[in-house]
């Protein structure tokens, strides 16, 4: 426990550093006593799961930081045994069921009916209900949307489900409309610098506020690794400059670097080598998603305005094949080529106004 | 007359090319005189001899005749050994030292032979020729032994007794106890046999002739008037309508096979291999290479020269010693090749023409392991003792690809079958394996055929057989043959077009004489190259392996030269765009490897050489490859398969894209397939990091946000700048520093592991590998530590989970701890523990007795006892007895010593 993340961690919704407000209002909640299911979503490192953590631990107390993890199987009808690992406490289970890959819908079946129909023997000192987390709800097949439907209607009064997801988008309406919606966002740049402050003067150091400012937007204000580069920085160098290097996660800076090759040149022979680069990102386990968004964001910083649009456009068009197919390398490509041809024409239409 | 002086030249070729299958064909010939096996006889000058009668004879149609008699003597010489033995017509050793005047002697010979079969149908007919007039008188001759006959009506006449056969044959009825022994039948057993063997013959006569009128109507065909031609094309037409032309041309010698020659040879080669075994006649070693007869020699031979082409590997094979059973080396055969290029009739041929009687097994009968066993064993170790076929029989296993593997299994154990009685060799094979019963060793050849020479279940065979590829046939020879079939069958046709005939068969001769059959059937008589490239059939489906398709498709064909005189047409590939169009969706519907195709596709047209300035095409190749991939994933996810008709288009639009007429480097696409294990590889490393990490700190990071934020900079927060000295001496600060390092490190599951590099050097690696994941190649190297500092952090490490593991323990069951505190003390320390104590426990600290029943026995003072007060002086004393003469037994507890044993904790030594 001796990253600052996980150290300085705030555990209860008191105690939270930004958001106070809806951190006030999810304690009403709780203490209304009429508790909903949750779609908690948000942007990764807005602290989503943090507040739900702290969510739980306003219902049922500290018991609920005794985590223990636990090796589930469950067999599918067609015979085959799926292991999932939960992580549960007395008062709540939490389960990643994208795990299970394709087979996630028995995952959700199986798992949560078992929670959801043993009840509580003491109500009259706990709620009586018990929690079911759900993460990365995004990333569930619409079979096991579907799944969840009907369990979260049936089994209303001895189980709530919290969903937690990075966006709304693909998760089925049925589902969006039984849940309340809570948006965690990302923090400002200044909360970022405050919480950054402040992990440094309990850990008894100094931290210049230009290298807070710098730190959190390099970070792009995701906190969790804002946090992580300033105990990078820390690592690196002590005591602290103002203009001290932040050290970046490395697909970052290859991201950047793919962008600038495909800027550079506009040829079949630089497309093979983006292509290489691209494979590298993918090997390396970054989502398509995210490598697409990157390059889109890169790309856009040396586009004129027109140009802006249009490659905004494509890429939203490549996303969306991108996410109805299989094979994302064709997809990525795809854009890189178009973008490609887009700029070279754009270039050369420039150049021939500057001629004329 | 152009094509007769062509094939004249090969013809005339022949003999000094092919010096190696004639020698064998002389000595074939030479054994069958000497031996006079009932074999065919191969002449494979028969139709030169033929041709070089043909000029002689200008009036055609008597000759001819003629000279078809002359055949169908000779063939009949050949094949009834007996009654041509009975005829004073021996088949002379060459057939060049016929004169036309002797062949018409030798016909009218015939003639007679033939008419001499009549005699036995009516043996009852009194002799009343001339010549029997010599044999039957009125009266007793005058000299010789003669026989008296009396008829029903009592006219007695007397027969001379001068040839015994003679009088055999003719007499038969009238005298039945001629030979003076009293038979049942009418008809001596004798005549009926020969009656039989008669009969018999006359079948083969017929079935020779039917065979030398086809062969003298094809060679006359090709080279007399065409006014001959009209009488054979009847002839044809109604024996060949309904048989196919394959059938009907298929070699029947080993000259007429099409394919090629060294396969041939090596094939017959191996065959006469067998010899030895089979026929019993020794292997005649040749002069001209004397250092392969002895077999010591052989093996020094093949070390030496290693390096030989594929060519002198397979003749070593060949030459190569016998086994112990004088059998070669490979007891098997195994051609292979694609189809139609004549690897069934070439087995065939080859065993018949080397004296054997052919069994086939194909895939169209029962393979299942028992029958195959019993066709096997049938095949190779019985012999059919009825009938005119009286010769070893040789296997032909065709289709074997398609086998299953236990048949195979079986053939392998056949093949490998040591004889039971190891040493011996009979001299006479054939005897020995009439005497075994079921262990017999394998004697007989087997020739195996297959399409797919890298078929699983042949692996094991492939070792032990000896293989054989089938190259193409030559599209010379193959046109030059269809040129021939045309001719006999009277379709028009030239060169050029059968030569494209054979381009669109790929030099398939079944598919090649299939299609000028169906065209033939259709009414045509005149073919020409539009006909051939307009009609649909001919065209092979077969999957051409995906480098083709891809080199189809990235490559664009020329337009062929045009050939002088006529328009030749372009190749399938090229033309106009419709025709490619056409083509390539056929190739590629064809192969059905969509994925494999779409991989290759997407690899391969970058390094295209198109203009392409504006990246138009490429764009538009990606939009396909996009769609395709839609295509896929709509298809596989709904099971909507009517939906895979759209796929082979693709390779169509790259074909219009990217083709270039420079032919493509085409390379196989690896990257997706080491792309997916890269990314296996990846994530086993993740997961096995995420397995172990503490559930706290597991719930707030999952996959994902470890591979995106966490894991890059956790590596740089592992990486601080330690001094290099003993951790005893670090300051205070630092050793704060350590202790976190090691709790993020336990935290999160990352440990060091040494390792020894294949150079010898150790050093510590991180485990779980996940410094792969998140490192990319090309970018600066992060800080790494020293291996001093890795080592350190590891000692550290280990530490402290011994540390955390005690406190575990402790937590885990602190009573038991508590316990054994409270229970206090024990009697003695360790320090006291020493012999002398011990002894002096056991001999001075007395005992009350107990007897049997443990009941305490009253002590009788025989002897006076040390008093208790010089107890303490006579320890030693006492000690010493008790050590010599007491009843206490020393013992050594070898591997357990109490001056060690002591209770520490990790928590005293850390």
């Amino acid at each position: 426990m001796s990253l600052w993340v996980d150290k300085y961690r705030p555990t209860s919704l008191g105690k939270l550093d930004f958001h106070k407000e809806q951190a006030a209002q999810l304690k009403n909640l709780v203490q209304c006593g009429d508790f909903p299911h949750l779609l908690v979503y948000g942007p990764s490192g807005a602290g989503k799961k943090t507040r739900i953590m702290c969510l739980l631990r306003e219902l049922y107390g500290a018991g609920v930081e005794k985590l223990r993890i636990e090796h589930q199987t469950i067999v599918a009808p067609s015979k085959k045994k799926i292991e999932i690992n939960t992580i549960a406490s007395n008062y709540h289970l939490e389960v990643n069921p994208s795990d299970a890959g394709n087979q996630d819908r028995v995952v959700i079946q199986e798992l949560i009916k078992t929670v959801a129909q043993s009840q509580q023997i003491q109500s009259s000192t706990q709620r009586e209900f018990k929690v079911v987390l759900l993460t990365e709800v995004d990333r569930l097949t619409k079979d096991a949307q579907h799944a969840l439907r009907r369990t979260m209607e049936k089994y209303m009064s001895t189980c709530r489900l919290i969903l937690c997801s990075t966006s709304t988008s693909k998760v089925i309406g049925p589902i969006r409309s039984r849940c309340l919606a809570i948006r965690v966002a990302l923090p400002s740049t200044e909360e970022v610098c405050s919480v950054l402050t402040s992990v440094c003067k309990k850990e008894g150091l100094l931290l210049p506020p230009e290298l807070a400012k710098q730190i959190s937007e390099k970070s792009g204000c995701n906190l969790r690794k804002a946090l992580l580069m300033c105990e990078a920085c820390r690592v690196q160098q002590y005591p602290f400059s103002a203009d001290q290097d932040v050290p970046e996660t490395d697909w970052e800076v290859y991201v950047r670097e793919t962008a600038n090759a495909i800027v550079s040149q506009q040829s079949p022979q630089r497309l093979l080598e983006v292509r290489a680069r691209l494979y590298e990102l993918l090997t390396h386990c970054i989502p398509p998603d995210i490598i697409m968004k990157g390059l889109v964001t890169e790309l856009l910083n040396n586009c004129d305005g027109q140009l802006k649009a249009e490659v905004a456009h494509m890429a939203a068009f490549y996303e969306h094949r991108l996410q109805l197919g299989n094979k994302a390398i064709y997809h990525l490509e795809a854009f890189v080529a178009k973008f490609m041809a887009m700029y070279k024409k754009f270039m050369e239409d420039g150049l021939d106004g500057m001629m004329f | 007359m152009d094509e007769y002086d062509e094939l004249f030249e090969v013809e005339d070729d022949f003999e000094d090319q092919f010096a190696d299958e004639l020698e064998v064909l002389a000595e074939m010939e030479e054994k069958n005189t000497k031996v006079g096996k009932g074999q065919q006889q191969q002449d494979t000058s028969d139709i030169e001899h033929l041709l070089d009668d043909q000029p002689l004879t200008p009036k055609a149609k008597r000759q001819k005749q003629d000279v078809g008699v002359v055949k169908r003597l000779f063939n009949a010489a050949k094949e009834s050994k007996g009654l041509s033995k009975g005829c004073d017509i021996t088949p002379p050793s060459s057939p060049e030292q016929y004169e036309p005047s002797d062949a018409i002697r030798s016909a009218s010979a015939l003639l007679d032979l033939s008419g001499l079969a009549t005699i036995p149908d009516t043996p009852a007919r009194p002799p009343t020729a001339a010549p029997a007039s010599l044999h039957v008188l009125k009266r007793p001759p005058l000299e010789g032994e003669f026989i008296t006959v009396t008829d029903s009506s009592g006219s007695r006449v007397y027969l001379r007794q001068k040839e015994e056969s003679e009088s055999k044959v003719v007499e038969s009825r009238m005298v039945p106890n001629s030979q003076g022994s009293l038979g049942l039948l009418a008809v001596p057993v004798g005549v009926l046999r020969e009656q039989e063997a008669d009969r018999r013959h006359q079948q083969v006569i017929e079935e020779s002739q039917r065979l030398t009128d086809l062969l003298t109507g094809s060679v006359n065909d090709v080279f007399a008037e065409p006014e001959s031609r009209g009488e054979d094309e009847n002839e044809d037409t109604e024996g060949g309508a309904c048989r196919l032309w394959v059938e009907q041309f298929s070699p029947r010698h080993y000259t007429e096979l099409l394919s090629d020659d060294f396969t041939n040879r090596c094939l017959l080669k191996w065959l006469k291999l067998w010899d030895t075994v089979v026929f019993g006649i020794e292997r005649k070693s040749r002069p001209a290479r004397p250092d392969r007869q002895a077999p010591t020699q052989n093996k020094p031979n093949q070390n030496q020269n290693r390096f030989k082409s594929k060519v002198e590997m397979t003749e070593e094979l060949l030459e190569a010693e016998l086994d112990q059973y004088k059998r070669p080396r490979f007891k098997a055969a195994l051609l292979s090749g694609p189809p139609g290029l004549g690897k069934t009739t070439l087995a065939h041929v080859i065993a018949k023409h080397a004296g054997y009687n052919v069994v086939e097994i194909n895939a169209s009968d029962d393979r299942s392991a028992e029958v195959f066993q019993k066709r096997i064993d049938t095949a190779t170790q019985m012999k059919s003792v009825l009938g005119a076929n009286e010769k070893p029989n040789c296997l032909i296993i065709d289709e074997i690809d398609g086998a299953p593997a236990a048949a195979i299994n079986i053939l392998l154990a056949t093949l490998n079958r040591k004889d039971g009685h190891g040493g011996e060799v009979g001299t006479e094979p054939t005897k020995q394996q009439k005497k075994k019963k079921k262990e017999s060793i394998l004697l007989r050849p087997i020739i195996c055929i297959c399409n797919d020479l890298y078929v699983p279940a042949l692996r094991p065979l492939r070792q032990q057989a000896f293989l054989l590829t089938f190259p193409q046939t030559q599209p010379s020879r193959l046109a030059q043959r269809l040129a021939e079939i045309s001719l006999r069958q009277g379709m028009r046709t030239d060169t050029g077009t059968l030569m494209s005939l054979c381009e669109k068969t790929d030099n398939d001769i079944r598919s090649c004489i299939n299609t000028l059959q169906f065209l033939h059937g259709r009414g045509l008589k005149k073919v020409d190259t539009r006909t051939i490239q307009c009609v649909s059939v001919g065209q092979k489906d077969q999957n051409k392996g995906l480098f083709h398709l891809w080199q189809e498709i990235f490559q664009l064909h020329r337009v062929k030269r045009k050939r002088i005189g006529e328009a030749f047409e372009e190749a399938p590939g090229s033309g106009g765009g419709a025709q490619r169009f056409q083509h390539l969706l056929h190739l590629a519907s064809s192969s059905g490897e969509y994925e494999k195709v779409s991989q290759g596709l997407y690899e391969n047209y970058l390094s295209m050489r198109v203009r392409d300035p504006n990246l138009e095409s490429v764009c538009e190749a990606l939009d396909w490859l996009m769609f395709s991939d839609r295509l896929n994933q709509v298809i596989l996810h709904g099971q909507n398969f009517t939906l895979m008709r759209y796929l082979p288009f693709l390779s169509v639009t790259f074909h219009f894209l990217f083709a270039h007429t420079h032919v493509p480097r085409i390379s196989y696409p690896h990257s997706q397939q080491e792309a997916t294990s890269k990314i296996l590889t990846s994530r086993n490393a993740l997961s096995t990091m995420l397995a172990d990490i503490p559930a706290c700190i597991r719930t707030r990071i999952s996959q994902l946000s470890l591979t995106l934020d966490v894991l890059t900079l956790l590596l740089d927060i592992i990486c601080p700048k330690l001094r290099p000295v003993n951790p005893q001496l670090f300051s205070s600060r630092e050793k704060e520093q350590m202790r976190e390092l090691i709790d993020t490190m336990l935290a999160y599951n990352l440990s060091y592991r040494q390792d020894r590099t294949p150079e010898g050097q150790y050093t510590y690696l991180l485990e779980p590998r996940v410094e792969e994941v998140v490192r990319f190649p090309g970018l600066p190297t992060r800080r790494q530590l020293t291996y001093q500092a890795k080592q350190t952090i590891s000692r550290e490490m280990e530490q402290e989970k011994m540390r955390r593991a005690e406190q575990m323990m402790l937590q885990r069951n602190p009573k038991r701890e508590g316990d054994k505190k409270s229970e206090g003390p024990k009697p003695s320390r360790n320090h006291e523990q020493r012999l002398e104590n011990i002894v002096k426990q056991t001999t001075v600290e007395s005992r009350p007795e107990v007897d049997f029943f443990g009941r305490a026995v009253a002590l009788k003072p025989q002897r006076p006892q040390p008093s208790s007060d010089s107890g303490e002086k006579n320890a030693e004393l006492c000690m010493g007895t008790a050590v010599g003469n007491s009843d206490v037994c020393f013992r050594f507890n070898e591997g357990m010593s109490n001056a060690v044993r002591r209770n520490i904790y990790i928590r005293d030594l850390l």
